[in-house]
């Protein structure tokens, strides 16, 4: 059998948690997979969103490209079958050239093989926007996540703004408010790095999924924005992954 | 004479239709209105055709009808329906709405006794019937020569021949052979016949508009309507102005713009979300809040299938009158609430009672007039819909377009959200 990739990660759950921050902007995704590693760059459908995904070959404990080539894969589908894997079960990926299926050995207590469809590759190459960010700001994803939580009681969108010494959520609905504050080296807010004070509103749908789902991966994530500008949201990896949303704002008419 | 017509509204019998929508209280709003000939609706509802067969008396020599005994009421009635055809073509359902007229009232027995074998007559004043378009017309033919079938509202996104969602990309797909004897269509509130000049396929056909109304106000019936000019007013010189359309007998129709019409933008009600063609490209029609596909609007599919540039107007095609209801009207300048208050029914029936009905005063009362009986603010408003100097904020996904005449200030009254989402495409300083 021919296989142009072969891929092992040691822990399931590695693989479950990334491909689970994916679905929430894709459906179907392309990966660009080659000698230094897997990458994935696209835009949700209504092209809201944006991710930005590198995983280099170190992250997994085998890695093997005969060439470099594209796959299109149903995340949704990927899912399911990586939530029957346990946490610690390593998982292998391969795909056979002559099929064009991928296939997928879990391996712990037993051995379980699937095999699904690749899709057609989308050939387009997406560019992220380039922006003269005016804030900086690390938090740690659990806080972010909270203050997400907390603003979605009251509306479904919400303003970032910050100044020098903090960083505020504000929301507002059609009858309840709320004011989140996280200031500079609180236990949330690690870091502020403010050019020039900044606000910019988002779609809480987005935020609040994005977040959640990326901090499974990560407990850091760098916030990057500017006024009425899109916001890049870096979730820390762990060696030298990367995983980057940027999401479009909403801009405010009164 | 002038006749001013139209042609398919609903009874009580179909849903969400007002309980008070019966014969009498059509034939009193119709009038208001300016109406003089209205469409029965519903024939094919049993209830309703017995309503119809009590109430209406005939006159034999026209095929018209008017309530038995309202001496002073001079409304005429046609015989009219509407019909859902659900049917499977090239393994996709379609469901397409259709409006039948027909001259008499054993031309509808023998119609309804044709019909009833495809759904059940009973449950709706617009029945859903299981048969194709192409045997529905046959059917229907086979009655009688004398009727006249064509398409409804021909854009909405659901049940439109050419809308979005289980709609054709042209009529001659829709009702193959059938074809010859499909002489009208229907432009439905949220287009115009502009938007239709831009489909050099529909040339041939009269375009028709009528208010699809479910309740006799007069902020719904005659919201659009046809304007004929007859040697004499019958059901067989309405059926010839529509067939021999060089005859140029269907004078103007009445048009309310299409932005008004609750399909005009794409966009989700539930999200708050209304778009423009071009903006709802952008998003590659799927909703920015729920992520969603979008209820496409009549703009956008009209866009699509279009062959024609804007501004084209095609040989023989009548011309068109852009107005707004003047309850609407009024109600934008009192800035209340419904067009159903208090307020506004005085300001409506003293407009009424000094100019016999609604078209006169919108379209014929001169300004001086006016301003005898109505304030400078509602007489001004009057007269810049008149002049088409007003503006709407359009409908979508099931919500009506907002009139807005306050265009002097440019304060146009926005989006029911204070925000609107941008997405990555816009902005393009890209590495």
């Amino acid at each position: 059998m021919n296989q142009i990739f072969k891929l092992k990660i040691s822990e399931a759950k590695l693989l479950r948690d990334m491909a689970n921050a994916i679905s929430i902007l894709i459906d179907e995704a392309t990966f660009k997979i080659d000698e230094e590693g897997l990458k994935l760059r696209a835009m949700d459908p209504s092209r809201v969103a944006m991710i930005d995904f590198e995983w280099p070959k170190t992250i997994f404990e085998e890695y093997e490209c005969v060439s470099p080539s594209k796959i299109c894969i149903n995340i949704s589908e990927l899912l399911k079958l990586l939530r029957r894997a346990g946490k610690s079960e390593a998982v292998n990926l391969s795909l056979d050239e002559k099929t064009g299926q991928l296939q997928i050995v879990v391996t712990g207590k037993y051995k379980r093989s699937f095999t699904m469809p690749t899709l057609e590759a989308v050939e387009e190459e997406v560019p992220t926007p380039k922006i003269d960010f005016n804030v900086k700001a690390k938090t740690t994803t659990q806080g972010l996540s909270q203050a997400i939580d907390d603003a979605q009681l009251v509306s479904d969108h919400v303003r970032i703004e910050a100044d020098s010494d903090k960083l505020l959520f504000i929301a507002s609905g059609d009858l309840m408010g709320a004011k989140i504050t996280l200031q500079k080296g609180s236990e949330t807010l690690l870091d502020l790095e403010t050019k020039e004070a900044s606000k910019a509103t988002f779609s809480l749908s987005y935020l609040s999924e994005i977040i959640k789902a990326a901090s499974a991966t990560s407990e850091i994530a760098t916030l990057e924005f500017s006024t009425d500008m899109p916001i890049r949201i870096d979730f820390q990896q762990a060696k030298q992954g990367k995983l980057i949303f940027f999401l479009a704002p909403r801009i405010e008419t009164d | 004479m002038r006749v001013f017509a139209d042609l398919h509204i609903h009874s009580r019998y179909s849903r969400a239709t007002s309980p008070r929508m019966n014969l009498k209280e059509i034939a009193y709003y119709a009038q208001l209105k300016g109406l003089n000939l209205v469409g029965s609706g519903d024939f094919t509802h049993p209830k309703w055709f017995n309503q119809i067969k009590e109430i209406l008396i005939a006159d034999p020599n026209t095929n018209l009808y008017k309530v038995n005994g309202a001496i002073e009421n001079s409304v005429q009635f046609m015989l009219t329906t509407e019909v859902c055809t659900l049917f499977n073509f090239k393994n996709s359902i379609k469901k397409i709405h259709h409006v039948i007229f027909a001259p008499n009232l054993e031309v509808i027995t023998q119609i309804n006794s044709a019909l009833e074998k495809y759904g059940n007559l009973n449950s709706d004043g617009r029945p859903i019937l299981k048969i194709s378009c192409v045997d529905l017309v046959e059917k229907i033919m086979d009655v009688s020569k004398d009727n006249l079938i064509f398409p409804a509202h021909i854009w909405t996104p659901w049940f439109g021949i050419l809308g979005a969602f289980s709609g054709f990309n042209n009529i001659e797909d829709c009702y193959q052979d059938m074809i010859k004897y499909i002489y009208a269509i229907e432009s439905g509130l949220s287009s115009d016949p502009p938007m239709n000049w831009r489909l050099s396929n529909l040339d041939k056909f009269t375009l028709l508009s009528n208010s699809d109304c479910h309740s006799f106000w007069p902020w719904r019936i005659g919201r659009e309507a046809n304007v004929f000019d007859l040697e004499k007013l019958s059901y067989r010189e309405i059926i010839g102005a529509i067939k021999d359309k060089p005859a140029q007998k269907l004078k103007f129709t009445i048009e309310t713009d299409p932005g008004y019409g609750k399909y005009h933008w794409t966009g989700h009600r539930n999200c708050k979300i209304s778009l423009s063609p071009k903006q709802a490209k952008r998003f590659n029609n799927i909703c920015p809040v729920c992520r969603k596909k979008l209820t496409k609007g009549v703009e956008q599919r009209v866009d699509e299938l279009a062959d024609q540039p804007i501004n084209r107007k095609p040989k023989n095609a009548p011309s068109f009158l852009r107005l707004l209801p003047l309850s609407n009207i009024i109600t934008e300048v009192l800035n209340v609430g419904s067009p159903s208050t208090q307020a506004v029914w005085k300001i409506y029936s003293e407009l009424i009672r000094n100019f016999h009905n609604e078209y006169f005063v919108l379209i014929e009362a001169p300004r001086d007039d006016l301003l005898k009986i109505v304030d400078f603010p509602i007489a001004n408003a009057i007269l810049k819909v008149r002049e088409g100097d007003f503006e709407v904020i359009p409908g979508f996904d099931g919500v009506y377009g907002q009139l807005v005449l306050d265009t002097d200030t440019k304060k146009i009254k926005l989006p029911r959200s204070k925000v609107s989402q941008t997405n990555i495409h816009d902005f393009n300083k890209i590495e």
